[in-house]
């Protein structure tokens, strides 16, 4: 399967657990994405404020502010910023806050244990579906 | 007189002396382990990722672990296997074995600390040590330092015996790793476990039975004592046909729902919600009317979600009941149906010849509905 990402293309990683945060970022990493790593919502959305963004990943539970809250905030900012797509991971046992993310404008999900490969397939398309969408 | 005084004091101070520095020692010591802990997780974390991605996945191309280290390790390895499914997993896994981590597994589980006993057992169940010979280790001829004759089957076995473990978290863990394991060898013993749990606790286990995935449910159905006998485990059934969504098991459902027992007819509602098929919604209707408020409160969920606007009347009568909950179901499921039950509601609250209890809570709920912008 050949991705050809746009040169400089920036993802999101939201997620509380640094080692969970390290491979994911060094799947990306090797995408040829430019990775930044926030450990709660809030620091998620200082980034989204600095960088121009393409994709966003979060978990769902976080301290400080987690991925349902952090969804309603992007989705509430102007586009484009609120129009980023954004790809939920969580935990199956979440299914009902699953749920409420999707219904508050998330865009796709994984559940853990994830496949990194499959993660990346997902943030591909979501990538190429906004692209097109324009 | 004042030498004993002198005395005394004098051991004093030399007990507090020695005390902190025993103290100051320990925390030195801690101080210690912690550094090197960090220093190791830094240097694994790259090695693990050039070698979950760049490298060529051979025996020995993470590098060396010192033998010292390997309980860090497989700390810092269970970290990430929890976390990942698929290529990643099955890396780990060789990793895992290819280090020898497991041969100190049956020790482990036998050790003193209940710790260690219940980390050994997620260890099974994470790395998967009882799959079959095709998924397991590169040949022993390739692994020197493996003792030979070395069996990866059989760990879960020892498992077992934890599940009476006088610790509850070592009793889990083994549970857990059993279910983990998905093979139903194990589903009698973990069944009996979650059954000598406390009742509150039960549906929290339920989780756990849910891992040896929706295989168990036909292995209830052939090996559970009849549910007119025992009805208990037949609680649990019905709750895990809803978490698997297990569409095949609705004609066992609608037989629970004729055993006169309430938390077995309240579990097999909870699931006949979730699967939502019309179909039964007939089966249903009569236990609006059930002595036992518990299930008219499950009814009133699961006429609005199996009836459709059709069980409107029904519910409207169900929000004149004396228990709150069952009322405050069934006002839920007029605002779930959309325009034609909050029409319903709407007008129940404004009649002042309605039931109080029904007006009262289709006011709460039209409230509830408006404050989150439902029609």
């Amino acid at each position: 399967m050949s991705r050809l990402w746009p040169e400089s293309t920036k993802v999101l990683v939201v997620e509380d657990d640094p080692a969970t945060a390290r491979i994911i970022q060094a799947r990306l990493e090797m995408e040829g994405l430019q990775v930044f790593v926030a450990f709660n919502g809030t620091e998620g959305l200082e980034i989204l404020h600095r960088e121009a963004i393409d994709l966003i990943t979060t978990d769902l539970m976080m301290p400080a502010m987690n991925g349902f809250r952090l969804v309603q905030e992007v989705r509430d900012l102007p586009p484009p910023k609120g129009r980023i797509p954004i790809l939920l991971i969580s935990s199956n046992q979440n299914e009902q806050d699953m749920v409420r993310c999707l219904a508050a404008g998330a865009d796709d999900y994984v559940t853990k244990p994830i496949s990194v490969q499959v993660l990346v397939e997902r943030l591909w398309r979501l990538f190429e579906r906004s692209r097109r969408a324009g | 007189m004042l030498p004993a005084l002198r005395w005394a004091t004098a051991i004093l101070a030399g007990l507090v002396g020695a005390l902190a520095l025993v103290g100051a020692f320990m925390q030195v010591s801690r101080d210690r382990q912690n550094r090197h802990r960090i220093a190791c997780y830094q240097d694994w974390e790259t090695r693990l990722t050039d070698f979950l991605f760049k490298g060529t996945h051979d025996h020995g191309s993470f590098g060396a672990v010192p033998r010292a280290d390997h309980w860090l390790f497989r700390d810092f390895l269970s970290r990430y296997q929890s976390t990942f499914a698929g290529l990643e997993a099955d890396l780990l896994r060789q990793l895992y074995l290819d280090l020898g981590i497991h041969l100190s597994l049956p020790r482990r589980l036998q050790s003193r600390r209940p710790r260690a006993r219940a980390q050994a057992a997620l260890e099974i169940g994470a790395f998967r040590l009882d799959e079959p010979a095709e998924h397991g280790p590169p040949p022993l001829a390739k692994q020197p330092d493996r003792r030979p004759h070395q069996r990866l089957h059989g760990y879960l076995d020892l498992v077992l015996p934890l599940l009476e473990d006088p610790v509850p978290f070592v009793a889990h863990a083994a549970a857990r790793a059993l279910a983990h394991s998905r093979n139903l060898d194990y589903a009698s013993p973990v069944l009996a476990w979650i059954e000598r749990q406390e009742l509150y606790q039960r549906e929290r286990k339920l989780r756990v039975l849910a891992g040896f995935g929706s295989d168990l449910l036909p292995w209830m159905e052939d090996n559970l004592e009849p549910p007119e006998r025992r009805p208990e485990p037949w609680i649990l059934f019905a709750l895990l046909v809803g978490s698997h969504r297990h569409r095949a098991s609705l004609p066992r459902l609608l037989a629970l729902l004729k055993i006169p027992h309430v938390d077995l007819r309240v579990s097999a509602l909870k699931a006949l919600i979730i699967l939502a098929d019309p179909t039964v919604y007939p089966a249903v209707l009569p236990f609006a009317s059930d002595p036992a408020w518990e299930i008219r409160t499950q009814a009133a969920r699961a006429l609005g979600v199996l009836g459709g606007p059709s069980a409107i009347p029904e519910l409207l009568r169900l929000m004149a009941d004396p228990v709150y909950e069952a009322r405050r179901n069934a006002a839920q499921s007029l605002v779930d149906l959309g325009h034609a039950g909050v029409s319903a509601l709407t007008y129940v609250a404004d009649d002042p010849a309605a039931d109080r209890f029904a007006r009262d809570i289709a006011r709460e709920r039209l409230e509830w509905a408006d404050e989150r912008g439902h029609p």
